[in-house]
């Protein structure tokens, strides 16, 4: 069985960035953000969503920071660094160019 | 990648090295809090706490994997990893003091003989001279076509060059003079050097006060200016600064003093007190195209290549032999780097000695690791649980390399400082001096060499062991005594041992072959009695009359004087005397017809002498009569040659009687044949020429007599040991007038045995080498077969149970050793035999004897033999006191 979220690599990482450049955010809500946006086509398991995100940190793309949540707790939340914002930029722009060079060379008609 | 970026990620890494408990904290909490509310989420949708939880767990997918997936995106594992084998090596080293204290020391002395001899060879061969731009200076050589040598260059040939060449940027001349100094102070003789004006700038070198010599100063009847040295200027100036325009007095002429340079000069190796104009020089010297006394350097314009400028000189040369053909035909040019006439002698025993003390560090290397395959043998166990614990083979393998190179950088350490604090002295006690020796010291890439020597040994010797280690068979060494995995150590042991003993054959060769040289030459007749002579230089004393009768006059009674002292058996002058590195060498040639050029005519070193000199030098005279006091400047020029010239020229025939023509002097007949004196030291290696011929002062020239007299050396025969004697002589010498020089005091016997400073120097060290060579690889002998006697006990006391008698259990564990030691000789004797022979074709250094001298090969053989029996012999002891119950029982 082949796992959606697994198709195009890195989807994840666009992903992530693009939810965190609308708002910091903390793991959980994160979680749910992805569930909220993708629906049941993305499933990202919780499992592979730490590791990502931690890999974004440590290449600067977005920092972090532990903050108390409104229930006062403590949570690390994760925001999008300047760096990481023109990394956005500019894989939203590829990813544009690939979907649409994949979706025209889907939508061939068959001869 | 933008620096932006690494405002974030830098402190992440950091954190991550130097605070990773918080990290990791940090990173349970968020994963924590995840679970929780996930759990929290679910129970709120209505499941029970516990399953809710464990579905919570359940989507995170194990939560150490997670964290490890974590961690490894923080990049710095390797890191961490390495951090925790140095911590981890650190403790083990700890654990086992003994282990530990002998390896580095072992490695010390390896590594710390190696960085010694590096930083000889960096400081001499490799440092660069201490000229602007010294890889653009040069020195440009005329060259004997027919006796295939390069010679310095004469004075108008020089200039000549100097107005034609397009290759230099600039050229300069340079030549060696003696110089007694007589104002101010008291007289003193002084290394003078004669210079081209210019030639300090092309070196880069400038005066500390006042000025170099301008072209007008630099010829015949320019004004009389000298630079001095900062030695000269602080002892007989006091540092003073009004020094400029006041004068010296120099082989009794008034120099003034246009400048003074700076502290420690050494120009071209020379450490000389007073630079006068070479263009002011004596012209019956630099005015002779067939004379030829300068050195000439020159510094290449950029972008042409030594090759190009080799190809202009010989052409100009070409036309100077074409427009001056009675002097210059038959000679070349050629152009050489500054920097190899410096150091080509030396370059290869430097690079051999460098090559032995690799090898003795090899040795060291392979008894550290020796060590370490007992050690780990020893570990088995606990590499075993490691790998069941789930470190992989190339992680214990790291963890081994750590350990190692740990080792290796603390013995390293140590040895730089052995280095640091040892190089000096030994210089120092070693015969001979070697070129550039002030340049010796630790610097950055002694320091450099030190850290690779120490990281490369580390790895070489942790190699083996760790990957040995890290292929233990599991199952094998949990299991009770482990025994199974040790017998490839045991054979790893065994080809390290033969490796070493190998080695050190080569390493005992190279110095018994030395040693055998050295033996050879001190049974070298060196032509003369060389047991009760003194000799030492003397100056003319400026008050004595400038005629040349009245010098002549002078030295006679200086010689009278000298030869009245109790106890003085002969006395005599002389201008040149063996082993003393001075050469006069010029033409001559048979009969009265004069060859075509000066270059083609045959070479020979002229002993211009007092009549007694022969005698006193006890030169045995084999044909004709020496010299007597009939032989004066009125009667007829007469010679004595040595035999090397009379068997070379006058091979049948009678040569006494016979007519030679002397260069400068004119037709003179042969009254002697003397014995061949071995001038350029007892292996006559650097011989330019053999020939010899010997004239009487007496009859020497009016014109040459004043060049001559400046300097002579007086050799005194006397049974009296040289410093019971040396105050009387001096105080005859000084009689005369006060203010006579006098120096250079030698005596001959100790000079004999300088002369050996090339063969004895690298003998002394390739011996202290072999020496610690020896002594490692018998400990190596020694480690192994006690070990391997431990290995056995049990099978030891199998045997002498079932009847195997002490003295067959004896013989078996010396025999173990004797097999491993011949195997190594046998190895190293063909390795020796190779390298010797490479050896002896390169570098000269062996006289007398063959690069496989079958006794010196055969004579090594037996001592590392009984070297290697008698390092077997307590373990062989220790077997053959095994007592059966107990070994058995021990099982």
């Amino acid at each position: 069985m082949s796992k959606p979220s697994d198709l195009v690599q890195g989807t994840l990482d666009l992903l992530l960035l693009k939810i965190l450049a609308l708002e910091p955010l903390n793991g959980f809500a994160i979680s749910l953000r992805l569930k909220q946006v993708s629906g049941d086509v993305l499933q990202v398991s919780d499992g592979s969503l730490y590791p990502a995100l931690h890999k974004l940190e440590q290449e600067g793309w977005i920092s972090a920071e532990w903050k108390t949540t409104e229930n006062n707790r403590r949570a690390k939340y994760y925001s999008l660094t300047r760096p990481g914002r023109r990394h956005l930029e500019k894989e939203a722009d590829n990813w544009g160019r690939l979907a649409a060079a994949i979706s025209h060379v889907v939508k061939l008609k068959e001869t | 990648m933008r620096p932006e970026r690494w405002i974030y990620k830098l402190p992440l890494r950091i954190r991550s090295l130097f605070d990773r408990q918080k990290a990791d904290q940090e990173l349970d909490d968020e994963l924590r809090d995840h679970v929780e509310r996930k759990t929290q989420q679910y129970i709120a949708a209505g499941m029970n706490p516990q399953e809710a939880r464990r579905a919570a767990l359940l989507e995170m997918g194990g939560l150490e994997k997670r964290k490890e997936e974590c961690r490894d995106a923080r990049q710095v594992t390797w890191l961490q990893d390495l951090l925790q084998d140095i911590r981890y090596g650190l403790r083990i080293l700890r654990k086992s003091p003994g282990f530990t204290s002998i390896a580095i020391l072992t490695l010390a002395l390896g590594i710390g003989a190696n960085t010694a001899i590096f930083s000889v060879v960096q400081g001499v061969l490799l440092a660069p001279l201490p000229y602007s731009q010294p890889d653009r200076l040069v020195l440009v050589w005329q060259y004997n076509l027919t006796l295939k040598h390069p010679i310095s260059v004469s004075y108008p040939d020089f200039l000549d060059w100097q107005r034609e060449a397009r290759s230099f940027q600039q050229m300069a001349a340079y030549d060696s003079q003696d110089r007694n100094l007589t104002a101010p102070g008291t007289p003193e003789h002084l290394n003078g050097e004669e210079i081209s004006s210019g030639f300090l700038s092309m070196l880069g070198i400038k005066p500390i006060l006042g000025r170099e010599f301008s072209p007008d100063e630099d010829k015949q009847g320019g004004a009389p200016v000298v630079l001095i040295s900062n030695r000269l200027w602080r002892n007989r100036f006091a540092g003073s600064i009004a020094v400029l325009g006041k004068s010296v007095t120099l082989d009794g002429v008034d120099y003034t003093i246009s400048g003074v340079l700076p502290a420690d000069l050494r120009l071209l190796g020379d450490d000389a007190d007073v630079y006068t104009p070479i263009g002011q020089g004596d012209p019956l010297i630099y005015g002779d195209r067939t004379i030829h006394p300068v050195l000439c350097v020159a510094r290449l314009k950029p972008r042409v290549s030594i090759a190009q400028s080799d190809a202009e000189m010989s052409a100009i040369q070409e036309h100077q032999d074409q427009l001056y053909p009675s002097a210059d035909r038959g000679l070349g040019a050629s152009v050489k780097p500054l920097k190899h006439e410096f150091v080509a002698d030396v370059s290869g025993t430097l690079l051999l000695l460098l090559g032995a003390v690799g090898i003795v560090l090899l040795i060291a290397c392979a008894n550290v690791a020796n060590l370490l395959l007992a050690r780990s043998a020893a570990r088995t166990r606990e590499f075993a649980i490691r790998s069941a614990l789930g470190a992989s083979g190339a992680r214990i393998v790291r963890q081994l390399l750590a350990e190692s190179v740990l080792l290796s950088l603390a013995g390293g350490t140590l040895g730089l400082l052995l280095a640091k604090w040892g190089v000096r002295p030994v210089l120092a006690a070693l015969p001979g001096s070697l070129p550039r020796s002030e340049n010796i010291g630790v610097n950055l890439s002694v320091l450099l060499f030190a850290l690779l020597a120490s990281v490369a040994v580390g790895i070489l010797f942790g190699l083996a062991p760790a990957l040995q280690s890290s292929q233990t068979d599991l199952q094998a060494s949990l299991k009770a005594g482990g025994r199974g995995a040790t017998s490839p150590h045991h054979r790893t042991q065994s080809s390290l041992v033969i490796v070493q003993v190998a080695l050190t054959l080569v390493l005992l060769v190279g110095a018994g072959l030395l040693f055998r040289t050295i033996r050879r030459l001190w049974e070298v007749n060196p032509g003369f009695d060389a047991r009760h002579l003194i000799a030492f230089n003397v100056g003319l004393s400026p008050s004595a009359n400038k005629t040349v009768a009245g010098m002549r006059v002078a030295y006679q009674q200086l010689i009278e004087r000298i030869r009245n002292i109790p106890g003085v058996k002969a006395a005599e002058l002389t201008i040149l005397f063996p082993l003393s590195e001075h050469q006069n060498i010029g033409p001559f040639w048979v009969g009265s017809q004069e060859p075509p050029s000066s270059a083609l005519a045959p070479r020979a070193l002229y002993y211009w002498t007092g009549p007694d000199y022969l005698r006193t030098m006890e030169i045995p005279l084999l044909q004709g009569r020496y010299f007597t006091a009939a032989d004066t400047a009125s009667s007829q020029p007469v010679v004595l040659i040595d035999t090397a010239l009379a068997q070379a020229y006058f091979p049948d025939k009678d040569p006494v009687g016979q007519a030679m023509t002397i260069p400068h002097w004119g037709p003179v007949r042969i009254i002697g044949v003397v014995g061949h004196v071995r001038h350029w030291g007892l292996d006559e290696r650097d011989a330019y020429t053999q020939n010899q011929i010997y004239a009487s002062l007496n009859q020497l020239a009016g014109d040459w007599a004043p060049l001559f007299y400046r300097r002579l050396t007086v050799v005194v025969s006397t049974p009296l040991d040289a410093a019971a004697v040396m105050p009387a002589i001096k105080a005859a010498v000084y009689g005369a007038s006060g203010d006579q020089t006098i120096y250079g005091v030698q005596v001959i016997q100790q000079s004999l045995a300088q002369s050996l400073s090339s063969q004895r120097f690298p003998m002394i060290l390739l011996g202290v080498f072999a020496g610690l060579a020896l002594l490692l690889a018998s400990i190596g002998i020694y480690g192994v077969i006690s070990y391997s006697v431990v290995q056995r006990v049990h099978e030891i006391g199998i045997r002498m149970a079932l009847g195997a008698e002490r003295r067959d259990v004896f013989r078996m564990v010396i025999g173990q050793g004797l097999r491993l030691a011949l195997a190594g000789v046998a190895i190293g004797a063909a390795a020796a035999l190779i390298l010797a022979r490479r050896l002896s074709s390169f570098s000269h250094l062996l006289y007398g004897v063959g690069a496989g001298d079958p006794i010196t090969f055969m004579a090594i053989s037996a001592v590392l033999i009984g070297v290697a029996i008698l390092a077997c012999y307590i373990p062989a002891r220790r077997a053959m006191k095994v007592d059966p119950m107990v070994a058995l029982r021990y099982e």
